[in-house]
């Protein structure tokens, strides 16, 4: 039996009038230990999709199992890493990861519990940073909290909507790896949510693409046979790897169709946006504005025509 | 000196100042000023009369209130008598009322504002009173707050009224007028609270209880303190409706009280002190609110 599974689950939101449908027919199994990356474009419905499994959200149609059994609400054997880390802002980093572990293992011993939560603020590297609040620590010491919060609950499955989104590319790069070797340690079931390709197959075993028809539904899952562990270096020229590179980029842009769609791809774009000339009005001085940037924007966007 | 150093000076201590000088000589200006006059009267005798002129003949000028008024401000905790207090007794005994009724405004305030931010049906239910009552002014509730608490009289060992009627609804006044910002921003600051926060509470499976605690109150401190402070202004507002009204001693029945004896100097003196006092009051809650905002 898998451990998690979806079937024929739909969901949309709104009421008659204004209503999207965001997800359809979507069926998903992942066995105990697998490390699946379910990949899609911004806004197609990933982290309802994973909301789904959560039991944050609950479908519209079909059913998700844990164990065979349906998922009504949320609960600690599911630990979901937030796509917003969701720390508490006013608890330090300790007590951000005791309220999880005070909570599951409430039988345990006052001491346990304590070395239990040191030892995974340990795993994470990040003993130094233990009393610290939230707002003291960098976007990539947040999210290896997160995780750590979430990994302490012994979950039976972990649950990452895009953990590492709002990251700089290098930290990225330092987390993926950080993640795969804590994952390659404990082989706890990992279903990883992405916007990045790449990402995905450097640490999937096996990749889903979420076709951005609409609403968006679950392309054919591809297995990753990339020996481990992977060094990102070398991984570039793999032959092997950009075959399937190329084949998950192509099945996503090929679902948009030929309408124009959009892929969030890396691509590095010049850092100034063009100037609006065209309205020059009486007041010059409210629209001075000279050449403005791009960097506010995170997400490097290209409009791609099939 | 530092150039910056140099302009925080003028800026925070010089502009003030002529601020505060413009505003003195505009007061002398319309000052009553005393005129004497001689004149013979009616047996031939030469006689001094003393007239007050100007725009405003009653009011004293800044040198005369100052005069009148330095005995309560050198002196600020004599006791002379009854209703001849320094000023700071006055304002001690205001502010111990005002801090009795505010307590009062915070232990209901803060729990109506969790219910109705927590429950839509509790603020249907119960927002159309809470927008009626909110505007009414105190002068309206007090006598309502003698009739609710007529029967009220705690009496000590010999006798006299310790909390009477008039206490009960000067602080049934305070507490029903201050409580309002604090109700509201309290249920405003339950509305705002992340859903990010409470889906970690989901998640966790944290108890009803632990999530009251843990999520809620921490994310809506910073909105509470913001309804604390305003709460403790109004308080601070209604103290001299109420002692003027009850004629308690206080800072606000003592204006009262030296309006009808006519020393007006004092009144100006009241008036000041009310006012620093707020002011003081309103930084030090906001001070303590700075602490509670997070990031
Ligand atoms: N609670 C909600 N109410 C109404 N619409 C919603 C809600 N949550 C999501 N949506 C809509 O559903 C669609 C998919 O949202 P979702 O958050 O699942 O996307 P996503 O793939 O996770 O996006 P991102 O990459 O930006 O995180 C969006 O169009 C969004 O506007
Ligand atoms: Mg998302």
């Amino acid at each position: 039996m898998p451990l998690i599974e979806i079937k024929g689950a739909s969901k949309g939101y709104g009421h008659n009038g204004s209503r999207s449908e965001v997800l359809k027919n979507i069926n998903l199994s992942v066995e105990e230990g697998e490390f699946v990356v379910i990949v899609g474009y911004s806004g197609s419905g990933k982290s309802t999709l994973i909301n789904l499994i959560s039991g944050l959200v609950k479908p519209d149609a079909g059913e998700a199992l844990i164990e065979g059994r349906k998922i009504t609400e949320p609960g600690p054997d599911r630990g979901l890493v937030f796509q917003n880390y969701s720390l508490l802002p006013w608890l330090t980093v300790e007590e951000n990861i005791a309220l999880a572990v005070d909570e599951v293992f409430k039988e345990w011993t006052p001491k346990q519990r304590k070395e239990h939560v040191a030892k995974h603020i340990a795993m994470v590297k990040l003993s130094h940073a233990a009393h610290k609040l939230p707002k003291e620590l960098s976007g990539g010491m947040r999210q290896r909290v997160s995780v750590a919060r979430t990994l302490a609950m012994n979950p039976k499955v972990l649950l990452m909507d895009e953990p590492l989104s709002a990251l700089d590319a290098l930290t990225r790069a330092t987390l993926q790896d950080e993640i795969s070797e804590i994952w390659q340690s404990n082989k706890t079931t990992v279903i990883w949510i992405t916007n990045d390709p790449d990402e995905a197959i450097l640490v999937a075993d096996k990749v889903i693409p979420l076709l951005p028809t609409a609403p968006a539904t679950l392309g054919e899952p591809m297995l990753i046979d990339l020996e481990r562990p992977r060094d990102r270096r070398s991984i570039n020229h793999d032959p092997k790897f950009k075959k399937l590179r190329t084949q998950l980029i192509t099945t996503l842009l090929d679902a948009k169709g030929r309408t124009k769609s959009k892929a969030t791809m890396k691509l590095t774009l010049p850092d100034i946006l063009p100037e609006d000339i065209t309205n020059k009005n009486a007041l010059p001085f409210l629209n001075r504005g000279g050449p403005k940037r791009r960097n506010a924007d995170k997400r490097e966007e290209v409009e791609v025509t099939a | 000196m530092h150039p910056l150093i140099q302009k925080y000076k003028l800026d925070s201590i010089f502009l003030p100042l002529v601020a505060i000088v413009i505003t003195c000589v505009f007061w002398y200006a319309i000052a009553g000023k005393s005129v004497v006059t001689e004149k013979v009267d009616d047996f031939g005798d030469k006689v001094k009369i003393t007239k007050r002129e100007g725009l405003s003949a009653d009011l004293p000028t800044p040198v005369e209130t100052w005069t009148a008024s330095k005995p309560y401000i050198v002196e600020p905790f004599a006791k002379r008598g009854e209703l001849d207090q320094g000023i700071l007794r006055f304002t001690w005994m205001s502010l111990v009322l005002v801090a009795q009724g505010y307590l009062i405004a915070l232990v209901i305030g803060t729990p109506v504002g969790f219910f109705l931010g927590l429950s839509k049906q509790f603020t249907k239910a119960f927002d159309p009173i809470i927008q009626v009552l909110r505007p009414v002014s105190p002068l309206a509730w007090l006598p309502l707050g003698m009739i609710l608490f007529s029967g009220v009289k705690i009496v000590n060992a010999d006798g006299r009224t310790t909390f009477g009627a008039s206490d009960a609804a000067a602080l049934f006044t305070i507490a029903i007028c201050a409580m309002w910002p604090t109700v509201m921003n309290t249920a405003v600051g339950v509305r705002a609270v992340p859903v990010d926060y409470l889906n970690v509470a989901k998640v966790l499976k944290l108890s009803k209880w632990k999530t009251l605690w843990k999520v809620l109150v921490p994310a809506t401190l910073p909105y509470m303190f913001t309804g604390f402070r305003l709460s403790l202004g109004i308080a601070w507002l209604v103290i001299v409706a109420v002692e003027m009204l009850t004629g308690r001693p206080g800072v606000g029945g003592f204006l009262w009280q030296q309006y009808n004896a006519n020393s007006y100097a004092h009144i100006i003196l009241c008036i000041l002190t009310i006012g620093v006092i707020g002011y003081v009051l309103d930084r030090l809650m906001s001070v303590v609110e700075g602490r509670f905002k997070t990031a």
